[in-house]
């Protein structure tokens, strides 16, 4: 067991940090699409443009990390609201009008993307503080991985008492529960709308600038991150925090682990353990409380 | 919709469809060439999407051969048709039809992907217009009159490493690649001649899903895990910084030495590695540092004028231009008339190419007799260190 632990215990810590992730990136999809019905496929592009910013702030510096991240969450911010503008119209014509509109978002700025970056993936080194390897039981472990579980973490925990214990997140869950009632109580339904799409968008886009290091931009990065995000929303169970965390923490092991165990499985691994979560559990791990 | 039957129309309409199809058997080539006048090259390579940064490299050393000759080839004023291979067999396909068939070029070059030349083979053969490939050489590719490669078959990188490794290695070897056709390729070339030297695999190969895989940390794991002395691996695009960055970051580079065909240190990938690739050890058909004349005209010149070192890709269209210069300047002599046909004719005739990679020529199936050798990355350049031998033939 110890030898097995030994040898495993890397790939269990980097799925932890590669979870912790696909949370930050999916945990906007999810309440979008969970909360407010709208299915946004340019959710990849979003992170794809943080970790852009990223790249183009990077200059070894923490304040430039933290310049970047600024930058990052102001790309995101506009980048959902525009998005919900451009979804509103949309609103009662089902998911096919949605997706369609939202994809061709993603081509347009995945043209423009490469159009002012190149087509080569552009490899973003973190600062040079958080640079180079330390010990971890004997095996060595990037730096930059230990502090991005430790932020990620922070955010993952800031999202989760913001949407499930304030009065704020009660507003949104209420929102969804009842629009009619919210509205007569006076409360501005399409600013509590515009506020999730947007602060779900922003997270996605920070994702991006914390995630470039590790998973850097490039043409068709935006389209990985889609179906991961995809994967764990479906996996974790649509419209609730509690769901996307736990499905991106599952799909980061089977990601790091499963692969580690089982390489010649590797290209089924993904979409096998979505396939056994859908016929064990059809509404994923947290079914959310919020939609019947 | 016309109300009124036309027979005129109708018989125009037919005629011009029977006389687009039957081209198809025909030959397509520039049988009408005034003499001495100027000649059409066409030149297929991505100007767009993935590949871009490849089609970059091989524009600009053919062209480069071309002004350095006064913008002759043979002696003839050249005209270049680039097409837009893009990123997919269709795009290539649809790029080649329209240099063959609408600018009726006298000869191409270029081509990216596998899967375009595998799809545009019979436009060439049939159509008897030379291919002189000059990137794309897939093994599965055999058996073709107008269809040359300048670069080689893919597997051969792999062939060139298996025995040197094998030697060095000093216990088990771990084999690594993308899984998808090349990848393949690279690792059954490395084993062909890995295996008979008496080299030990350490466990069954791996191939790791592509494009999808980004995070390399449990294949890395599983490295560590297996007690391999030395790792071969294919990479090559973003997903070769991606497993070279890695490689460092896990605490691999230094402590298990990896090899592995070029591509996983050649051009704009060695930029973005940075000094996560120094030290990697790797095989191909030529470096920008080699020491010989026509490397001398070659290799200056180009980083004058793109400020980047060479690499293969520009290298093997700098010799596609070199090998239609000579054979169209064969085919043309004594003032006959060059058609498509009768360059293909001389390309089989060209003999010994002077090339900056050193002295090669075409073997029967079209691509290059050639050295090999062994580089290592330092201070973030590919020096030689070693010949590791011909193949080829």
């Amino acid at each position: 067991m110890s030898g097995w632990l030994d040898g495993n215990f890397v790939s269990v810590i980097d799925g932890v940090a590669f979870g912790l992730l696909l949370f930050t990136i999916a945990v906007g999809l999810s309440l979008v699409f969970g909360m407010m019905d709208v299915l946004n496929l340019a959710h990849g592009t979003l992170y794809l443009a943080g970790a852009y910013v990223a790249y183009a702030l990077s200059d070894g510096t923490l304040t430039g990390l933290l310049l970047a991240l600024l930058a990052g969450a102001l790309v995101g911010t506009l980048g959902g609201a525009a998005l919900t503008f451009l979804t509103q119209p949309l609103a009662h014509r089902g998911h096919l009008d949605q997706a369609v509109l939202t994809l061709g978002i993603t081509f347009i700025v995945a043209d423009l993307l490469a159009a002012a970056f190149g087509g080569d993936v552009l490899p973003t080194d973190p600062p040079t503080a958080l640079r180079g390897t330390v010990g971890l039981l004997g095996h060595a472990y990037p730096v930059y991985r230990l502090v991005f579980i430790a932020v990620a973490a922070g955010l993952a925990l800031l999202v989760y008492l913001v949407f499930e214990r304030s009065s704020l997140g009660a507003l949104v869950r209420a929102t969804v529960a009842d629009r009619d009632m919210v509205r007569a109580l006076g409360v501005d339904v399409r600013k509590v709308l515009y506020g999730v799409f947007a602060s779900g968008a922003a997270l996605a886009a920070v994702g991006g600038v914390l995630g470039a290091p590790i998973l850097g931009p490039g043409p068709g990065v935006d389209e990985t991150v889609l179906v991961l995000s995809l994967v764990v929303v479906v996996v974790g169970g649509l419209g609730s925090v509690r769901g996307a965390l736990a499905g991106a923490l599952l799909i980061g092991q089977v990601q790091t682990l499963g692969v580690a165990l089982l390489p010649e499985y590797a290209p089924f691994l993904l979409f096998g353990t979505m396939l056994l979560v859908l016929v064990l559990r059809p509404h994923g791990l947290v079914a959310s409380a919020v939609r019947a | 919709m016309a109300g009124r039957f036309r027979p005129v129309g109708l018989v125009v309409a037919s005629t011009a469809l029977l006389l687009t199809t039957a081209c198809g058997g025909a030959s397509l080539g520039t049988g009408e060439e005034k003499q001495g006048g100027p000649v059409k090259i066409g030149l297929l390579v991505p100007r767009s999407g993935t590949y871009k940064a490849l089609g970059d490299d091989m524009k600009q050393g053919f062209e480069l051969y071309v002004a350095q000759r006064g913008g002759k080839l043979g002696g003839r004023e050249v005209e270049i048709v680039v097409a837009d291979e893009g990123e997919t067999a269709d795009s290539g396909k649809a790029a080649a039809e329209k240099l063959v068939k609408q600018d009726r070029v006298l000869a191409v070059s270029g081509v990216v992907s596998s899967a375009t030349i595998n799809g545009v083979k019979d436009l060439f053969e049939t159509g008897k217009v030379p291919l002189v490939g000059s990137n794309a050489s897939p093994t599965t590719l055999t058996g073709t009159t107008y269809i040359w490669r300048t670069s080689y078959v893919n597997d051969e990188p792999g062939k060139a490493l298996g025995k040197h490794v094998a030697e060095k290695a000093g216990g088990p070897v771990f084999l690594i690649a993308a899984g998808y056709q090349a990848g393949k390729d690279e690792v059954e070339g490395f084993k062909s001649t890995f295996l008979p030297a008496g080299g030990k695999q350490a466990g069954e190969e791996v191939y790791t899903p592509f494009p999808g895989t980004k995070n390399f940390q449990p294949y890395l794991a599983q490295i560590e895990k297996s007690g391999a002395k030395a790792v071969f691996c294919f990479y090559a695009g973003g997903a070769a910084v991606d497993f070279v960055k890695q490689y460092r970051d896990f605490g691999l580079a230094g402590k298990i030495p990896l090899y592995a065909p070029g591509f996983l240190t050649e051009g704009g990938v060695l930029k973005g590695q940075g000094d996560a690739a120094n030290g990697i050890l790797t095989a191909l058909n030529y470096s920008a540092d080699l020491n010989n004349s026509a490397n001398k005209q070659f290799a200056p010149a180009y980083t004058a004028a793109h400020g980047a070192a060479p690499t293969t890709y520009a290298m093997a269209s700098w010799d596609a231009a070199q090998v239609l210069d000579k054979a169209i300047g064969a085919a043309g002599s004594a003032g006959a008339a060059v058609t498509s046909e009768s360059v293909n004719a001389a390309i089989a005739r060209v003999g010994e190419i002077d090339s900056p990679r050193g002295t090669w020529r075409f073997n029967a199936g079209g691509t290059p007799v050639q050295p090999w050798y062994l580089r290592e990355v330092k201070q973030g350049v590919n020096t030689v260190s070693s010949e590791l031998g011909r193949l080829g033939g």
